[in-house]
């Protein structure tokens, strides 16, 4: 079993060793698709009937956890609203930067661009053109998808840490210009005044939608040819290339729904808000967060941002917004975490006990 | 003639910048990390300058040439203990791992020394020099000397030295460098302290030349990586040149459309590069 061997690497801990059946863990996370099942007939047979076990019992885990977000109203009050609302917004934030950082390897500093411009086209077209909430939430993804193709064409010429650079200063232009911007209200923003009049529970409800069909995203994608090609870049870049994968097209892909899909989160936390101001919108700290998120949950893995956003959100509320203390922790624990445990609190649970709930997930490369 | 004095003092701002953008020119050349971290140790060092050497009564200049010493020290010290332990498995680990000292840093000056603005006051700072009919701030002389001088000195290093010629045979190829008897690990601790230690020149220049606060670092990052965008990546000469480009772009936005302009010109501008000449003014040829 992995979990006598902390110090091995899983990777190869499972597949080497006699009776290292997958999953010979706790026999929940056997879904995981070894390729070395199939040396063994007989482990595989067996494999198969704990996998659909266990995929029953990850349904239900998954099941339950949606029923109980759904029936929120039953069992919590505003306070509790509040908070999820929150948790999904951060959420969406960790699963599209882990989307892009751990499974298309774009590891990017600037997803507050999307994060701003979400939220300005949501206010513009609410406040400037008369256009109800939700439709206007809806042209965000429209908006930000689009504008990820010239800024993703442009970014891409950068690799590994310029482009994470590369794609901060493109934020930053935004920030300077909308600042200065007249028709935007300079550094004080924008108010929206129709978003007053709209039901939280409505919020809460369109909150949840938005992270589980994220998630669902995710996965379906993940397990598709598009999240083959992903990783494959991921893994190695030029591999992928030499065997027919279109490299820059797939980044472009995963860039542009990552776009769309941030641009969603930040348009509902501007619903909630409800007013957008410039520095707040394409700061910085949200790339702190979003990294924060996904290298303490996990990189690379489907729940890793979910967790990582849980422990945000628990963090923020015991240290109190966004204070100076609050970011001190947080880098101080990303760089613990980066060096103690980078495969994060999902990737612990998965090597050393064999337990995953969304079995998409492959370890970044090690080495 | 206005233009031309705006231009020139662009010229000479370049120096500072040439100097800011250094030390992120030295650590991506040597372990290919970019350090993210590099623009708040340029703060750093300038807080270090004003607020602890400077109300102890040392002569300016005695405090000015202390703070590099103590960048060195830094630097080596976050490399062998912080960032080392994350290089080896991928781009992202030395990433979260700068940007959280980034993000640390940043925000302990935040606490220790309040978001108001700082500045090195001396008679330096407001006099200015007359050259030829146009008027120039004799800061920014002094920078581009200093500027000058590092660039001249980091040269004579890494061409002329032993430790230069280690230093690049790491970069080139870190396994064939270990053969010949050289620790990779030493070559990667020498380089970020020296990339360091040309952020407390660059530091020490900030203060001198304008105002700062701690959220200044993550100003000097953007400007350290235009900078070596521009100027191509590997070459500190590049380098220098792209810091040239880049603040006389900002000076000439800012007198074109207004202050608030001169940043997002700055930006724009290298953006266009990218465009047009993504591999920079000079790109180290093919190793």
């Amino acid at each position: 079993m992995t979990a006598q061997h902390p110090g091995a690497d899983p990777g190869d801990g499972r597949g080497g060793k006699p009776g290292g059946a997958p999953g010979a863990g706790l026999g929940l996370g056997l879904g995981e698709d070894a390729p070395e099942r199939t040396d063994e007939p007989a482990g595989a047979l067996a494999g198969e009937r704990r996998g659909r076990s266990a995929a029953r019992l990850r349904a239900a885990i998954v099941a339950v956890a949606v029923a109980l977000l759904v029936a929120c109203p039953v069992w919590g009050g505003s306070g509790v609203r509040a908070t999820l609302v929150l948790f999904s917004y951060y959420a969406a934030l960790a699963v599209m930067w882990n989307r892009l950082a751990g499974y298309a390897g774009l590891v990017t500093f600037g997803q507050q661009l999307f994060i701003g411009v979400g939220g300005y086209t949501l206010a513009i077209a609410c406040e400037r053109f008369g256009v109800g909430v939700w439709p206007a939430f809806a042209l965000t993804a429209v908006v930000c998808g689009v504008l990820a193709v010239p800024v993703g064409a442009l970014t891409f010429r950068l690799k590994g840490g310029y482009f994470a650079v590369g794609s901060w200063l493109v934020s930053e232009v935004f920030r300077l210009l909308f600042g200065n911007s007249d028709y935007l209200g300079n550094a004080s923003g924008l108010f929206i005044r129709q978003a007053r009049s709209v039901d939280p529970w409505v919020v809460y409800y369109v909150a949840i939608a938005l992270l589980v069909g994220m998630v669902a995203l995710v996965v379906t994608a993940l397990r598709s040819r598009l999240g083959l090609a992903l990783m494959a870049i991921r893994d190695a870049e030029d591999a992928a290339a030499s065997l027919g994968v279109h490299v820059w097209r797939v980044k472009l892909i995963a860039f542009v729904v990552a776009g769309a899909g941030t641009a969603l989160a930040a348009a509902l936390l501007t619903v909630q808000t409800p007013f957008i101001q410039p520095d707040a919108a394409f700061s910085i700290q949200w790339s702190a967060a979003a990294s924060f998120m996904v290298v303490v949950g996990g990189l690379g893995t489907v729940e890793g941002p979910l967790l990582g956003a849980a422990v945000y959100v628990v963090l923020q509320q015991q240290l109190g917004g966004n204070g100076a203390v609050h970011l001190i922790v947080l880098g101080a624990v990303s760089v613990i975490m980066m060096l103690v445990e980078p495969r994060g609190i999902a990737g612990l649970f998965r090597d050393r006990l064999g337990w995953t709930l969304f079995p998409v997930a492959r370890r970044p490369p090690r080495r | 003639m206005q233009l031309f004095e705006t231009l020139f003092n662009g010229f000479l701002l370049g120096g500072l910048y040439g100097v800011i953008g250094l030390g992120l020119s030295i650590t991506f050349g040597t372990m290919r990390v970019v350090q993210l971290a590099h623009g708040d140790l340029i703060v750093l060092a300038a807080y270090f300058l004003v607020t602890v050497l400077v109300p102890t009564g040392i002569p300016v200049l005695l405090a000015a040439a202390m703070v590099v010493p103590a960048l060195f020290a830094v630097g080596w010290g976050l490399q062998r203990f912080v960032i080392q332990p994350s290089l080896g498995r991928g781009v992202l680990p030395p990433l979260i791992v700068t940007f959280g000292i980034s993000t640390v840093l940043q925000n302990v000056l935040l606490l220790q020394a309040t978001a108001d603005a700082r500045t090195l006051h001396s008679s330096l700072a407001s006099a200015g020099v007359h050259i030829g009919g146009i008027t120039v701030a004799a800061v920014r002389l002094v920078d581009f000397a200093v500027a000058l001088l590092c660039l001249g000195l980091l040269l004579l290093l890494l061409g002329r030295t032993a430790l230069g010629r280690a230093l690049r045979a790491t970069s080139d190829d870190p396994d064939t460098a270990r053969l010949m008897g050289i620790n990779p690990r030493r070559m990667y601790a020498a380089a970020a302290a020296i990339a360091a230690a040309t952020g407390g020149v660059a530091g020490v220049l900030l203060a001198a030349t304008s105002t700062f606060y701690p959220a200044t670092g993550s100003e000097m990052l953007l400007i350290a990586f235009e900078v070596v965008v521009v100027g191509g990546l590997g070459s500190l000469t590049g380098t220098f040149l792209g810091g040239i480009l880049l603040a006389m772009s900002q000076l000439l936005g800012a007198r074109l459309f207004g202050p608030s302009y001169a940043l997002v010109t700055g930006h724009l501008v290298v953006l266009v590069v990218l465009v047009f000449r993504p591999e920079g003014l000079l790109p180290r040829t093919a190793p």
